[in-house]
């Protein structure tokens, strides 16, 4: 999957989840410039992106997930 | 060796000399000497506890390193976390389950005598505990290498700023710094200086004053009024916050001052409109340990249900929590209790978020202050439950009576009321002009030369004006 799709595909999950239907992300968001992006929401996200994308997470992957940039070659690396 | 005790104040310049004046490839085993002489000094034995927790972090750490094989690894780790845990069972949790054993074969006819071990907890224990275990963790989860210099380890577990109550720090915030070559930097120097001045006044001049009312209240609660309870209810979070976030900063400038960066403890958490937003400025570097190491897996594995399992979560991490603070029923009410709220306000976040753009209520003043007042409020009266008064019956008794026997004039104790006051407002002011005006209004800061040592002059003569200097123990050591 290109990563405009991935783009395109996690948006809608993103807006959902925090609540905000204007929210654009780029590789560089994180948590710290999204209102509402705390550790509850933040497994909400997981949890969506995993049935999503049809995919499985370890517990590793969390950790390394700095920024929505990590979060999409995590994704890529399991399609 | 407590930080507000004589013997501090001359060992700690006498550190930093000759910390600075040493070489700087020695100054790490400099460091860990005087972190061991700074813990042998409050009881020489706990320091044994100390070091055997160290070496057990060491050797765990380096054989999960070294093992390849996944299954192994995590044998390892299980184990490490078990006897790393088992001291602090041992003294902190023994009476308690064994007390519970107790009722139990009472209740089943059984009429057995258990050992009750009389046991004084080792000062620091809970705090090292958790920096081993995040430690062993990050290195299980290769967030960081397992480190081959014993050293360092033990000195990262008995840092002396942060050995007897955190901030809980982390290895991969510490090891680095603790190698790295530091150079004297007077900028640091000054910037640790100002935090420990502040931390003084926090705990000198409201933490320990704020404390005579207080315990002259709980203490004898039976002989007071609703209303003297319901006063020192209220007062209860102010005390908590200026004696750890006291300690805390003069923790934090105690290490600025040797060019060493620790975790931040408190953001001026009575500015919090949410109890979510609150526990984000509250005891950071505890709620970021229980985020990381029993929240985080908890949830992940409870995901699949949900906003439901993420409830689950949270509510186990705060009892967890809750017992961290102390093994007493009370605590775990104490955790359940913040359980309960976090999860009310995670079910109900976008309908309130909803709520508050319709009428755009985020920007109304008004607004802001009733989320605060609301916050402080939810914390004080739960706070009951962690407070001093350790026992169910008791806490309830006490909140029976604010409600009921609340139409007296509350017990007035003039001097401490008023000093409390002054006290409480200087830091309320100075939170306020951080949290709303932040670079707009510089004391501490200020260029001017004059403006800087004025304000520290102000806050000297506060914390003598005000202060209590009969040497109290801060709150937080008796966990």
């Amino acid at each position: 999957m290109e990563k405009t799709e991935i783009v395109n595909k996690l948006t809608p999950l993103f807006r959902n989840i925090f609540s905000d239907n204007s929210l654009e992300i780029s590789d560089e968001l994180s948590a710290l410039e999204v209102e509402n992006w705390d550790s509850l929401s933040h497994m909400l996200l997981i949890a969506e992106v995993e049935k999503n994308f049809g995919i499985k997470f370890k517990l590793k992957d969390l950790n390394k997930m700095a920024n929505v940039g990590e979060m999409i070659s995590i994704i890529s690396s399991k399609l | 060796m407590v930080f507000t005790s004589l013997n501090f104040l001359i060992f700690f310049p006498a550190i930093v000399l000759i910390y600075f004046l040493l070489p700087k490839k020695v100054r790490w085993i400099f460091l860990l000497i005087a972190s061991y002489y700074f813990y042998i000094n409050i009881k020489p034995i706990y320091a044994v506890l100390l070091a055997g927790v160290t070496l057990t972090t060491y050797v765990f750490a380096r054989l999960i390193d070294k093992t390849k094989s996944e299954r192994k690894k995590r044998q390892l780790l299980i184990a490490d976390i078990i006897i790393t845990l088992l001291p602090l069972f041992f003294f902190k949790y023994f009476n308690f389950v064994n007390e519970g054993i107790y009722a139990l074969l009472n209740f089943s006819g059984l009429h057995l005598s258990l050992p009750k071990i009389s046991l004084l907890l080792p000062v620091g224990i809970s705090f090292y505990t958790f920096m081993a275990l995040g430690y062993i963790i990050d290195v299980y989860n290769e967030e960081v290498k397992a480190e081959k210099n014993i050293g360092i380890v033990a000195l990262f577990l008995s840092f002396f700023p942060v050995v007897l109550s955190g901030p809980i720090e982390r290895a991969t915030n510490m090891f680095h710094q603790f190698k790295a070559n530091i150079q004297l930097n007077t900028a640091m120097v000054v910037k640790g200086l100002q935090l420990m001045l502040w931390g003084y006044f926090m705990k000198l001049a409201l933490a320990d004053r704020i404390s005579i009312y207080i315990d002259a209240v709980f203490n004898n609660a039976d002989q007071h009024v609703g209303s003297s309870l319901l006063l020192a209810t209220l007062m209860q979070p102010i005390r908590v916050y200026a004696d750890l976030g006291g300690y805390s900063l003069i923790a934090i400038g105690c290490a600025k001052v040797m060019g060493i960066d620790v975790t931040p403890n408190f953001n001026r958490p009575f500015f919090s409109t949410t109890m979510s937003e609150f526990w984000r400025r509250w005891h950071m570097s505890l709620i970021k340990w229980l985020t990381d190491y029993i929240y985080t897996p908890l949830a992940f594995s409870l995901r699949k249900y949900g906003i439901l399992g993420i409830v689950i979560a949270l509510n186990l991490t705060f009892i967890i929590s809750g017992a961290w603070h102390g093994a007493a029923l009370c605590f775990i009410i104490w955790g359940a209790l913040q359980g309960l709220i976090l999860s009310i306000e995670a079910l109900t976040w976008k309908r309130k978020e909803t709520f508050e753009k319709k009428f755009n209520l985020k920007s109304k003043w008004w607004y802001i202050l009733w989320g605060c007042v609301f916050t402080y409020l939810l914390f004080a009266f739960s706070l009951s439950f962690g407070g001093d008064s350790q026992s169910v019956p008791k806490v309830l008794n006490i909140l029976y009576r604010i409600f009921t026997d609340s139409n007296h004039l509350p017990y007035k104790d003039g001097d401490t009321m008023l000093y409390s006051f002054i006290a409480f407002a200087v830091l309320l002011i100075k939170d306020f002009m951080e949290e709303y005006y932040q670079g707009r209004i510089l004391l501490f800061n200020n260029k001017n030369v004059t403006i800087r040592w004025l304000s520290y002059y102000f806050v000297i003569f506060l914390i003598f004006y005000l202060g209590i200097f009969s040497g109290e123990q801060f709150v937080y050591f008796q966990f």
